[in-house]
C-alpha cells in the first residue's frame, strides 16, 4: 500500500481517481492545483503524486519540476487529457516517470501505477 | 488555389446583400416581414450539407447559373411557411396544389434573379440562369445532385438563413459555386499574396477537425459507456456580429477555454440542458435520477469537457509538431449567443471576420447532443496553416509508449 | 388582466405592438408603440434611448467600446458610435436630447480571459455612460456587469426596458 497524492482541478476526477485507488492505496491528499501539490508533496512525502497537466495557478509540469528538483526520487504519474507529443515530451523532461491519458480505464491505471510504485 | 480573407469578405458580403434583395422582393410581393439573419460560406464535405436540413418537410426551387460564376443555388422554405406565402400572394392558393406550387416557381424565379443579379454587377459580367426546378421533400432532396466529375469531397456552400419577423420558422438560399470557376474569381478579387490561404490546406484542417471531432465523440464513449457518433464537420467564414448566431438563444451547458499557440483561440463544448443531465448521469458512479442540473451534474461536465477540448486540439499539435496549451475549463450555463458573445468580441478586436469550426455529434441511444465550436485568431490560424504539412495530416495521434 | 412575457398591462391593445428585432451590431429607432428586442447580450452592451415627450425610442446592441480602436465602418458595432448615431437618428425623428432618458444592460464580464487590464464589458459600459455624457443624457437605469448573459425588450410607448436572464427572474429598468 503507497501513500498518494492527488492533484487535479476538478472535483469529478479527484473523486473517480479516489475511488480507484482507495481500494489498495492510501490517499494522503487531494490538492487542485501545481502550487498545493508541491506543498503538499514538501509535508507528506508520499510514495506516488498522481498529476494533473492544466491547472490553474500552476501546471502539472513546472510542479512536477520542482518536486523532482526537490526530490529526484520522487514519483510522479501525470494523469491528464493532454495527448499532445511535445506535451509529452515536456512530461519527460520535468521527470515524471509514467503518462496515463484521460479518459483512462481501471486497469490502466493500476498498471501504470504498479510500474511505478511496484507492491 | 489560393483565397484570402479579403476576398471571402467580400464574398459573404455580396451573397448577404444578394439575400437582402431577395427577401426584399419576397417581402415587397407578400406583405411579409423577413430578415436576412446570418449568411455565411462554409467548406464543408459535399455530402454533409443537407444535414441542417434533414428532420423536415420542404419545398421550394433550384436553379443552375453559369458565367463567370457557374454552380447551383436553391431557396428552401419549410411547408408551413410556403403555405403562408401562397396565401399571401393568391388568398386561399395553399388548398389548390398546382396554383401553389406555380406561386412558389414564381416567386423563387423573382428572388433569385435578385440574387444573381448581385453577383453579376459586382463581376461586372452577366450570369445567366435557368427556369425554376420546383422540389419538395425532406433535406436530401431539396438540393442538387452533386456534379458526376466531382474530384472533391469538400465544397464551398454560401448559405443564408433568413428569419420571418413575429415567426420562429426560417427559410434558406444555398449557392454552390463550382469549383474552377469561382477560384478564378477569387483569385481576381483578392488581395494581396501575403494573406493568402491555400484552399487544399483549409481541407486538410478540416479533415483533421473531422480527426478531433470523433476522438471527443470516442473520449464520450469512454467515459459514459455511450455509444456517440461524430456527425458534421465545417468550417465557416462570417463577419464577427455574426458569430455568436451560430449558437441559438436556447440555453446550453458546458465548458469554454482559451487556448494559445499555433494555432490559438477560444473552444467551447456546448450541450443542451437535457443532454447535459443525460450525460452527467452516465458519468456519475452512482445514479442521481435527477432532473434537475445539480453540482454534481456540472462538475462532471466540467471535466468531460475539459476531455473532450484535449481529444479535439491535440490533433492539432500533433501534427503541427507544436503544442497548444489550454487554459482550465470554465463552466457556463447561460443561452447560447450570450456565451459566444464575450469571446467573438475578444476576437473582434483584431479582426472583422472570423473563421467558425463547427463539429456535432449525437447519439441514437438517448437524447443527447453536443455542439464543438472553435474560434480562432485569424492570425495564428493563418500561421498554423503556413507550417501545415500536407502529408502530416494524419499523424493526430501522438504515441506514449514510444516516449515513457 | 394579461401577462406579456413578464410584465403586466392592465388593459389589452387592440392591436399588438410591432416587434422590431435588434441584432448584433445594429440599431433600431421607432416613432410608434413598437416593441424593439435585442437578444444574448453578453459583453455587448444594450444601450435604450427613450425621449417620452415625442414619443421616440431606439436600441443598440454595441460589441465592442470604440471605433477609434478599430478600422471598422459599422457605427452599430461599437458603443461609442452607435450611442451618437441613436442619437442622431432619434432627432431625425423629432427627438430632442433635452428630453431624452438612457438605461444601460449588459456589459457582463462572463468568459473574459485578459489577465491584464479591464474586460471587454466592463470598457463597453464605461464606454456608454461616457458617451452618453457628452450628449448629457442621463442614465435613468442600469443593470450591467455580473457573469450571465441578456436579453432585452424596450417597450417604446413608456420607455420600460425589461432585462430577461437565463438563471434570474426579469427585472423592469
Amino acid at each position: 500500500m503507497s501513500d498518494v497524492l492527488i492533484a487535479d482541478d476538478s472535483e469529478f476526477m479527484r473523486n473517480l481517481l479516489r475511488e480507484i485507488l482507495e481500494e489498495d492505496h492510501n490517499i494522503v491528499g487531494e490538492v487542485e492545483n501545481g502550487v498545493e501539490a508541491v506543498e503538499t508533496y514538501k509535508e507528506q512525502h508520499p510514495d506516488l503524486v498522481m498529476m494533473d497537466i492544466v491547472m490553474p495557478i500552476r501546471d502539472g509540469i513546472e510542479a512536477t519540476d520542482e518536486i523532482k528538483n526537490s526530490n529526484p526520487d520522487a514519483n510522479v504519474i501525470m494523469c491528464t487529457s493532454v495527448g499532445q507529443e511535445e506535451k509529452m515530451k515536456e512530461a519527460v523532461r520535468a521527470g515524471a516517470d509514467g503518462y496515463i491519458t484521460k479518459p483512462f480505464q481501471k486497469p490502466s491505471v493500476m498498471e501504470a501505477i504498479e510500474d511505478v510504485v511496484p507492491s | 488555389m489560393k483565397v484570402d480573407v479579403k476576398s471571402l469578405g467580400t464574398f459573404n458580403r455580396l451573397a448577404h446583400e444578394g439575400a437582402e434583395q431577395a427577401t426584399a422582393s419576397l417581402c415587397q410581393m407578400t406583405g411579409l416581414d423577413a430578415v436576412v439573419d446570418v449568411t455565411k460560406i462554409t467548406l464543408v464535405n459535399r455530402a454533409d450539407v443537407g444535414d441542417q436540413l434533414s428532420d423536415g418537410d420542404y419545398v421550394g426551387v433550384q436553379f443552375e447559373f453559369d458565367g463567370e460564376l457557374a454552380g447551383d443555388t436553391v431557396l428552401v422554405f419549410d411547408r408551413s411557411g410556403s403555405e403562408t406565402i401562397v396565401d399571401s400572394l393568391v388568398p386561399g392558393g395553399a388548398e389548390d396544389d398546382a396554383m401553389a406550387r406555380s406561386s412558389v416557381e414564381e416567386i423563387g424565379n423573382i428572388m433569385m434573379s435578385g440574387f444573381i443579379d448581385g453577383w453579376a454587377d459586382f463581376l461586372e459580367t452577366t450570369i445567366e440562369h435557368s427556369p425554376p426546378t420546383y422540389v419538395e421533400g425532406d433535406g436530401a432532396a431539396m438540393l442538387p445532385e452533386p456534379p458526376n466529375d466531382e474530384e472533391r469531397d469538400q465544397v464551398f456552400v454560401f448559405k443564408s438563413e433568413i428569419e420571418w419577423i413575429g415567426e420562429s420558422v426560417s427559410f434558406y438560399i444555398y449557392m454552390f459555386p463550382e469549383y474552377d470557376p469561382l477560384a478564378d474569381v477569387m483569385a481576381r478579387t483578392g488581395g494581396t499574396e501575403d494573406d493568402a490561404i491555400p484552399i487544399d490546406k483549409l481541407e486538410v484542417f478540416n479533415e483533421m477537425t473531422k480527426d478531433g471531432t470523433q476522438q471527443a465523440a470516442a473520449n464520450v464513449e469512454m467515459m459514459t459507456g455511450i455509444e456517440t457518433e461524430a456527425e458534421v464537420t465545417r468550417l465557416s467564414f462570417a463577419p464577427i456580429e455574426d458569430v455568436p448566431k451560430q449558437v441559438g438563444t436556447d440555453t446550453y451547458v458546458g465548458t469554454v477555454v482559451e487556448f494559445t499557440g499555433i494555432p490559438s483561440g477560444f473552444l467551447l463544448v456546448l450541450f443542451d440542458e437535457a443532454s447535459a443531465v443525460h450525460i452527467a448521469e452516465a458519468m456519475m458512479p452512482v445514479e442521481m435520477d435527477e432532473d434537475e442540473l445539480t453540482d454534481q451534474h456540472k462538475s462532471a461536465i466540467e471535466e468531460l469537457g475539459n476531455i473532450m477540448t484535449s481529444g479535439f486540439v491535440d490533433g492539432w499539435a500533433n501534427v503541427l509538431q507544436t503544442s497548444v496549451e489550454h487554459t482550465p475549463p470554465r463552466l457556463v450555463h447561460d443561452m447560447g449567443q450570450a456565451i459566444v458573445d464575450p469571446l467573438a468580441a475578444q476576437v473582434g478586436q483584431h479582426q472583422e471576420h472570423a473563421f467558425i469550426i463547427d463539429s456535432e455529434m449525437r447519439t441514437d441511444d438517448i437524447e443527447f447532443g453536443a455542439e464543438i465550436h472553435a474560434l480562432p485568431n485569424e492570425k495564428e490560424l493563418r500561421q498554423a496553416l503556413d507550417e501545415l504539412l500536407v502529408e502530416r495530416a494524419d499523424e493526430t495521434q501522438a504515441d506514449v509508449e514510444k516516449i515513457f | 388582466m394579461k401577462v406579456y412575457d413578464g410584465t403586466t398591462a392592465d388593459s389589452e391593445p387592440a392591436t399588438p405592438p410591432e416587434r422590431v428585432k435588434v441584432g448584433i451590431a445594429e440599431s433600431k429607432v421607432t416613432d410608434g408603440d413598437a416593441v424593439l428586442t435585442t437578444s444574448g447580450l453578453g459583453s455587448c452592451l444594450g444601450v435604450a434611448v427613450y425621449d417620452g415627450s415625442a414619443a421616440v425610442a431606439g436600441l443598440v446592441h454595441a460589441m465592442l467600446p470604440s471605433i477609434d480602436e478599430m478600422e471598422g465602418t459599422n457605427e452599430a458595432k461599437f458603443a461609442d458610435s452607435g450611442i451618437r448615431h441613436l442619437v442622431a437618428e432619434l432627432e431625425k425623428r423629432g427627438g430632442d436630447r433635452e428630453h431624452m432618458e438612457a438605461k444601460l444592460a449588459g456589459g457582463s464580464d462572463m468568459l473574459d480571459f485578459s489577465e491584464n487590464g479591464s474586460g471587454i464589458g466592463v470598457r463597453n459600459v464605461e464606454m456608454g455612460r461616457r458617451t452618453l455624457a457628452e450628449f448629457d443624457i442621463p442614465v435613468v437605469g442600469e443593470d450591467v456587469g455580473g457573469d450571465h448573459g441578456r436579453s432585452l425588450r424596450l417597450e417604446s410607448a413608456n420607455g420600460d426596458l425589461i432585462v430577461k436572464s437565463a438563471n434570474r427572474d426579469p427585472i423592469t429598468l
